[in-house]
């Protein structure tokens, strides 16, 4: 028999928040899966283009390939004027989402760790991961970097940077806000100036729908990626809650999540590209002269 | 709010720290990977550009030396038939010249032929004379038992070429 309160998922990786290592006001275990991720990324790339054919070899060609078929993409979305300036971080933003959700698949992120559930290792547990009773909950020493609502937020926190810096490279002070505030649609004469208070509001409205553009994006990625994890992990646990001991609850735990492995490569592309393609968006939107919208 | 940001696990100092490894890849990223990697794609894609323009350039040099080729060969066709022509022309003439020589000297031979022939019909015609008058002296002077005189000799000579000439 097992308590229907056992059913209840477990939140993956150590909870929402993501907990703090080696008793570091910063150091945690997503931060930790970032600096890997980000080694990763950049050994790859370092070895793929440090020493550069005309005719390339695999890893070089394997790079090539990815940055020809992102920086079409994104010209394709943003165009050929602005592509040079917002492919660097649009780019980044795709493959450091990419390779941090698929991160979290490895076996072993979210499930080896310390507390609880594992053999106490050396290291230290802030007073967060502490149950009532004081004794220190499960932390997992591997949480993926997109699992974490800091990462994703210092993410849209840096394109709206780069937005901002593009915007006004483009347009100007002035004619940014010339771009959210100024009359649409090519308007003349009075018609204009009747229907400036709408375009005022209009405005307002477009200032406020940017302000939360970094929480719209960050929370997105955040809840897809951890609703993720946690989905695995209760598929995996899923056996023993109901009850299942030994072998039986060995082979659940391989059988009842991998189905969702599958649908969780899907959803890291697919976060990865939502992500990266609404940035490209808000580029766009934000680099268009008026003049050639309205064409 | 701080309850909510709390529930999230949103931190100042861990945000701070995810910006700085954000940027830095973004750095690291378009220093190592973008940049060299779109530098060769464009140095590639002039390249090939290159190439095609030097391709095409290669095709119009030769479209124009096959069209040289094509005005040479058109221009010896026309001089080697000028010349068959000539040669055509001189071997007639000389045809000509050398079948008027041989008529020419194939007449020459007949006519001296005809000479050599008419000087021993001659020659042939006097001994037969000499021959027969000689005859007609013996016989006269045989059948009249006179010797004959040079003035009767003479005579008799006249008078048998004038029958022989008849």
């Amino acid at each position: 028999m097992f308590m229907t309160d056992s059913l209840l998922p477990m939140l993956a990786a150590g909870g929402i928040g993501a907990p703090s290592l080696l008793e570091s006001d910063w150091f945690t275990n997503s931060i930790f899966v970032a600096i890997v991720v980000t080694s990763a990324i950049l050994l790859f790339t370092r070895m793929a283009t440090k020493r550069m054919e005309l005719i390339p070899d695999g890893k070089q060609n394997f790079v090539e390939l990815v940055i020809e078929f992102l920086y079409g993409q994104v010209e394709g979305i943003v165009g050929k004027h602005v592509a040079p300036k917002a492919f660097p971080l649009l780019a980044t933003i795709f493959i450091f989402i990419l390779a941090s959700n698929w991160f979290g698949l490895i076996p072993g992120v979210g499930t080896i760790g310390f507390g609880e559930k594992s053999t106490p290792m050396s290291v230290h547990v802030d007073s967060a991961h502490v149950d009532a009773a004081g004794h220190a909950t499960f932390v997992p020493l591997l949480r993926p970097a997109t699992a974490d609502l800091n990462m994703t937020l210092a993410l849209a926190v840096v394109f709206m940077g780069v937005w901002v810096y593009l915007s006004i490279a483009e347009l100007g002070v002035w004619g940014t806000i010339l771009h959210i505030f100024g009359p649409k649609g090519g308007l003349q004469g009075m018609l204009k100036y009747l229907l400036m208070p709408i375009f005022i509001f209009v405005g307002l409205i477009e200032v406020l729908s940017i302000a939360f553009r970094p929480m719209s994006l960050s929370l997105r990625l955040f809840g897809n990626i951890f609703a993720g994890e946690t989905l695995l992990h209760t598929m995996g646990e899923l056996g023993e809650k109901l009850g299942l001991h030994g072998w039986a609850a060995f082979l659940t735990s391989v059988v009842f999540p991998l189905p969702f492995y599958f649908m969780e490569l899907l959803v890291g592309v697919l976060q990865a590209t939502v992500f990266s393609l609404l940035c490209a968006v808000y580029i766009k939107l934000a680099t268009t002269h008026d003049e050639e919208a309205h064409r | 709010m701080s309850d909510i940001l709390k529930t999230f696990g949103l931190d100042l100092p861990k945000f701070i720290a995810q910006v700085i490894i954000v940027l830095l890849v973004y750095a690291i990223l378009s220093k190592y990977a973008f940049g060299p990697v779109l530098a060769m794609l464009e140095a590639r894609r002039r390249r090939i550009a290159e190439g095609e323009s030097n391709l095409v350039a290669v095709k119009a040099e030769m479209d124009r030396a096959e069209e040289r080729v094509r005005e040479m060969l058109a221009k010896a066709n026309a001089d080697a038939e000028r010349l068959i022509a000539e040669a055509r022309d001189s071997a007639e003439a000389v045809r000509v010249q050398k079948s008027q020589e041989a008529i020419k000297e194939a007449q020459q031979i007949l006519e001296k032929a005809r000479e050599a022939s008419r000087l021993e019909h001659e020659s042939a015609m006097n001994e037969l004379k000499r021959d027969f008058g000689r005859l007609v002296i013996d016989a006269t002077s045989k059948v009249t038992g006179k010797v004959l005189d040079d003035k009767d000799q003479k005579r008799i000579n006249d008078e048998a070429f004038g029958q022989v000439a008849l």
